[in-house]
């Protein structure tokens, strides 16, 4: 097992959002999180984040980048832990060649090529997501954890997006609003209502109708 | 990006600036300052004319430089930053108190006997006297410098000894001009209605036409009292040769260009001690502006 | 001003504590008015008066034998301090929650760029560092706090996303300095500038800046000389955006070092000796720790010194900065709306910031200088100046805020919208940049005292003037204390009034 939580209770302060929580992840799935906004799925992410950080990226929901730096730094900042201090701040001030050919690739394949040297605090929503998970991608490691990480993204982004993401991090696992691509990418799908748990159950075995339950009132 | 390599970039310079000698260290310079005790400009051009001389006649590189105050002028002496001094009564007695093995080697032939003027404002009224002048009493009185002795101590003294009590209980209002010149400017504009000033720098701005007479006048004269002098410090002998003190001394008495002594103005200098000083000790002692 | 009665009266008819603070404050300052001495006591100021006009109206560029060095100097003393005490600050800031640093970063800013000059004199002498050391010191601490709050300010959003074993210094440069790097960029540009004007006032000192040469030429009636190197030095702050590039200032931080010009060599036994025998009590020095007459006289001394110089100087320092705070608040308020794009045209207001610049840009030190020249020693030259300076200083940041109100198109025109829509809608704003001000006024008041105002100041200078430096530090002390509570005080009408401006640069 990757990731796993037995009858827990999670949530921010002390204050449980999510109850009696039981999951278990083991390598190579590709799970989605599905549910309401504010059910919940954040949190769930958060915790997997906090306990099983150690070799796995992270995708936060409001993208999480330095506006004030480029698209390279903010991309760059996922290898920050591969280098020691000083090469990282060389870097901060000239880009060094070898550095901008591991990153530029990655920040190409998602339709940021010419934005390489730009602030990111020009960029627009979906651009700072797609920064956000180019630097997931350059970071790598056994997972990556990723919250709405195409909700700013058109139907064709969204496959790129997804299809890069399984090629580099063997488990993913994506808290998504979109339930026909849930569907489509993942291998297993979680629900999340009323403060926990409704739906565990592989992607096959359902249908878009079947999940319908889980956004009714 | 751009920003951040100016910060990394004047971070390392600002810690290099940190370790910079910025100092040039003239070893060999003989410096002397004198206390600020006249218009800038004037001192200026005296004592850059005393530095050529002293040049000249000593055969070592003399440089004279300008402070702000009195105090300036003792702290540099203390701190080895000059070497030679031309002190009041006052600041000599203190740069020879605070450096052991110091000496006052030369006076002008005037310091001797020196004398302050008592000074008013024509609204006064009042009329030169032979003693000391009691209805000064409830005017507004400015010294000179806090550190002079001219404008400061010996006024002080015979303010006390007279009236029996501190200046700030007898007069309305107590100022400090800062020097000579600014008392005088200050009692003839009628800032102040009572000054005391030094009589050389009187008798000079006098003759140099800067008094208006109809303005301000003197009304008494202290009794005579050991002034300025040339104190040099005891370590000169070891920073310089053996016989570097007396050479110093011998040059400053044989300076005899009229013009150089005028802008003093003095008639000639004569040799001094530090016991030449003992009055003048024993009155900062006395009103405590030594302890 | 009315009467206290009548404030009272108001007090108790209930208005908004915004007002009644206010009404507390003019009243204070009333009734300080009523103990102070504001006579001008030169018999014929217009005369003087009349000379300085005509100096400044032919200004003498040719009569300051290198004009040029003076300012490339005074530029240097800014740069070398400034960038030190940036550096400083910065370091500082990182460790900013620890008591002890807090509070000695609070003690250091509490002391005058001039007293702390007047310290270093005495160890190290008439050196360049005496002069660096004066404008870094002081500044390290104010731009400690500063950054610190900034930081702490700051959203961090990256901060999550960073790979786990990111190292400190890493995470620090990437995640948290860039998104308050803008912030402290304008900050320290704004340091700069005040770093521009402790510079000159430094001359008065004697290090070779402006005010070196502002003093001979002031005290010798010089006034065109005086009136050329001032219109220099407004020249310089006024384009400061032009000269001071960013790319620029890797060079000027590198070069300045060597334009500060020589001095004497620093001598280690001198700072020996200040450290551990001049601030050393006389009593303590002098007498044997074991006798009981030690302890005596020591507490005779600090006595002496506490009700003697300090109290009396303390009073000064009060009366004459509370008046001062609230003429400078009125004039901040007449002043703003010529700046104000509500109340004039683009060249009215263009004179009005020309007319603002030079106001801010000339420290406090020399107008007051200036002022004492023309009228005399009292309070009220100290008064005048020290509203002009700082009034103009408000003025200008509560003119730029003004613009930002949105009035409705039928609002009225003139006094009816000075008073019925502007003024109400800037005075919470303007009382923030008031309080943030006064405790700068308080530490202006102390050192007005050099130039011979009997506020703390000037018993500093009678003690240095004596060189006792044992007095001198413990005055000094007294000073910082008293600041230290004045600020907090400040700090304590902000937060009840929820008052809080977003600049910090008041």
């Amino acid at each position: 097992m990757l990731f796993e939580l037995a009858n827990e209770d999670l949530g921010y302060d002390g204050d449980a959002v999510l109850h009696g929580i039981s999951i278990g992840i083991s390598k190579g799935e590709r799970v989605a999180l599905v549910g309401e906004s504010g059910a919940g799925k954040s949190t769930l992410l958060s915790v997997l984040q906090d306990r099983y950080g150690g070799n796995t990226a992270l995708i936060p929901q409001q993208a999480g980048l330095v506006r004030s730096l480029s698209v390279f730094h903010n991309v760059y900042m996922g290898s920050l832990h591969r280098h020691g201090a000083a090469y990282n701040l060389l870097n901060l001030a000239w880009p060094q060649k070898a550095e901008v050919a591991r990153v530029r690739p990655i920040v190409e394949r998602l339709g940021l090529g010419d934005k390489l040297f730009v602030p990111t605090g020009e960029l627009s929503g979906g651009q700072q997501q797609r920064t956000a998970i180019a630097r997931a991608i350059l970071q790598g490691g056994d997972a990556v954890l990723g919250d709405e990480p195409v909700s700013a993204a058109d139907n064709h982004q969204s496959r790129v997006i997804l299809a890069a993401l399984s090629e580099t991090f063997t488990t993913v696992v994506l808290a998504m609003h979109d339930v026909d691509l849930a569907l489509e990418f993942s291998t297993r799908i979680v629900g999340i209502k009323d403060g926990g748990i409704a739906l565990d159950a592989p992607a096959a075995e359902l249908t878009r109708s079947g999940l319908d339950f889980l956004y009714r009132k | 990006m751009n920003r951040l390599k100016h910060l990394v970039f004047g971070a390392a310079l600002a810690f290099s600036a940190m370790g910079l000698p910025a100092q040039q260290v003239l070893a060999e310079t003989f410096v002397f300052t004198a206390i600020p005790d006249e218009n800038e400009a004037r001192l200026r051009e005296r004592f850059d004319k005393v530095a050529v001389y002293l040049t000249k006649t000593l055969g070592v590189e003399t440089k004279y430089i300008p402070v702000k105050s009195y105090a300036a002028a003792v702290t540099a002496f203390r701190n080895n930053q000059v070497q030679l001094g031309w002190f009041g009564g006052l600041s000599g007695v203190r740069a020879r108190h605070l450096v052991p093995g110091s000496e006052a080697i030369a006076q002008g032939f005037e310091d001797q006997a020196f004398e302050t003027y008592f000074i008013v404002h024509a609204s006064t009224g009042l009329k030169p006297s032979a003693d000391f002048p009691a209805a000064i009493a409830g005017k507004t009185f400015t010294f000179g410098s806090k550190g002079s002795t001219s404008g400061r101590l010996m006024p002080e003294y015979y303010v006390r000894q007279n009236f029996k009590a501190a200046p700030n209980r007898i007069f309305t209002k107590v100022g400090f001009s800062g020097n000579h010149s600014k008392t005088i400017a200050l009692v003839q504009s009628g800032a102040y209605q009572v000054g005391a000033v030094n009589f050389k720098v009187w008798e000079n701005e006098l003759k140099a036409g800067k008094i208006d007479p109809k303005k301000v006048s003197v009304v008494w004269k202290t009794p005579p009292y050991p002034d300025y002098q040339w104190t040099i410090r005891g370590d000169v002998e070891t920073r310089w040769k053996a016989g570097f003190k007396a050479k110093v001394r011998e040059a400053l008495l044989n300076m005899k260009d009229p013009d150089l002594l005028a802008s003093f103005p003095r008639k000639s200098f004569i040799p001094a001690s530090n016991s030449d000083y003992k009055p003048i000790l024993d009155v900062a002692k006395l009103i405590d502006l030594i302890s | 001003m009315s009467s206290p009665q009548a404030l009272s009266a108001n007090l108790r008819r209930g208005y908004s504590p915004v007002v009644k603070t206010s009404l507390i404050f003019v009243a204070v300052a009333a009734v300080c008015l009523f103990f102070a001495d504001i006579s001008i006591t030169t018999l014929d100021p217009w005369s003087e008066m009349g000379r300085m006009a005509q100096g400044v109206l032919a200004p003498d560029f040719t009569a300051v034998a290198g004009i040029g060095m003076i300012i490339v100097q005074t530029i240097a003393f800014a740069l070398c301090g400034v960038a030190l005490g940036a550096v400083g600050g910065f370091l500082l800031a990182q460790i900013f929650h620890i008591g002890p640093v807090r509070w000695t970063c609070a003690a250091v800013r509490a002391i005058h760029e001039l007293f702390w000059a007047l310290i270093f004199l005495q160890m190290l002498g008439l050196t360049p560092l005496t002069g660096v050391l004066a404008i870094a010191i002081p500044y390290a601490g104010i731009c400690a706090k500063v950054y610190a709050e900034t930081l702490e300010e700051a959203e961090l959003p990256a901060l999550p996303a960073l790979p786990f074993g990111t190292g400190i210094i890493s995470s620090f440069f990437f995640a948290r300095l860039p998104d308050v790097w803008v912030h402290i960029k304008n900050y320290t540009a704004y340091r700069f500038e005040c770093g521009l004007r402790s510079s000159a006032v430094l001359g008065f000192v004697g290090l070779p800046t402006l005010g070196f040469y502002l003093e001979t030429a002031f005290g010798e009636g010089n006034y065109s000389e005086a009136a050329a190197l001032l219109i220099i030095f407004y020249v310089l702050i006024a384009t400061l955006r032009l000269w001071m590039r960013p790319k620029l200032i890797g060079l000027y931080v590198l070069v300045a070092p060597f334009l500060l010009g020589g001095g004497a060599a620093i001598d280690m036994r001198n700072i020996a000796r200040f450290l551990t025998v001049d601030i050393v009590p006389a009593p303590l020095r002098n007498g044997s720790l074991g006798a009981g007459k030690t302890w005596s006289n020591l507490a005779d001394w600090a006595g002496m010194l506490l009700f003697d110089q300090a109290l009396p100087g303390m009073v000064a320092t009060l009366l004459l900065s509370q008046i001062a705070l609230v003429a400078t608040g009125i004039l901040a308020l007449a002043l703003f709306p010529l700046i104000s794009e509500k109340f004039f045209g683009r060249l009215p207001r263009l004179l009005g910031h020309v007319f603002l610049v030079v106001l801010r840009s000339t420290p406090e030190f020399i107008l007051a200088y200036i002022f004492l020249q023309l009228w005399g020693p009292s309070m009220l030259p100290a008064i005048v100046a020290l509203a002009l300076h700082n009034g103009a200083i408000i003025g200008h940041l509560v003119g730029r805020f003004s613009d930002q109100v949105r009035l409705r198109p039928d609002s009225p025109r003139g006094l009816n919208l000075y008073g019925f829509e502007i003024l109400p809608r800037i005075y919470g704003q303007f009382l923030a940049f008031l309080f943030y001000r006064w405790e700068v006024i308080m530490r202006e008041t102390a050192i007005l005292g050099i130039l011979g105002i009997a506020t703390l100041g000037f018993y500093v200078d009678s003690s240095l003037a004596d060189i006792r430096l044992d007095r001198v530090m413990f005055l000094i002390a007294i000073m910082v204390i008293f600041n230290v509570a004045v600020d907090a005080l400040s700090r304590h009408i902000r937060s009840r009034l929820r008052l809080s401006t977003q600049t910090g640069q008041a």
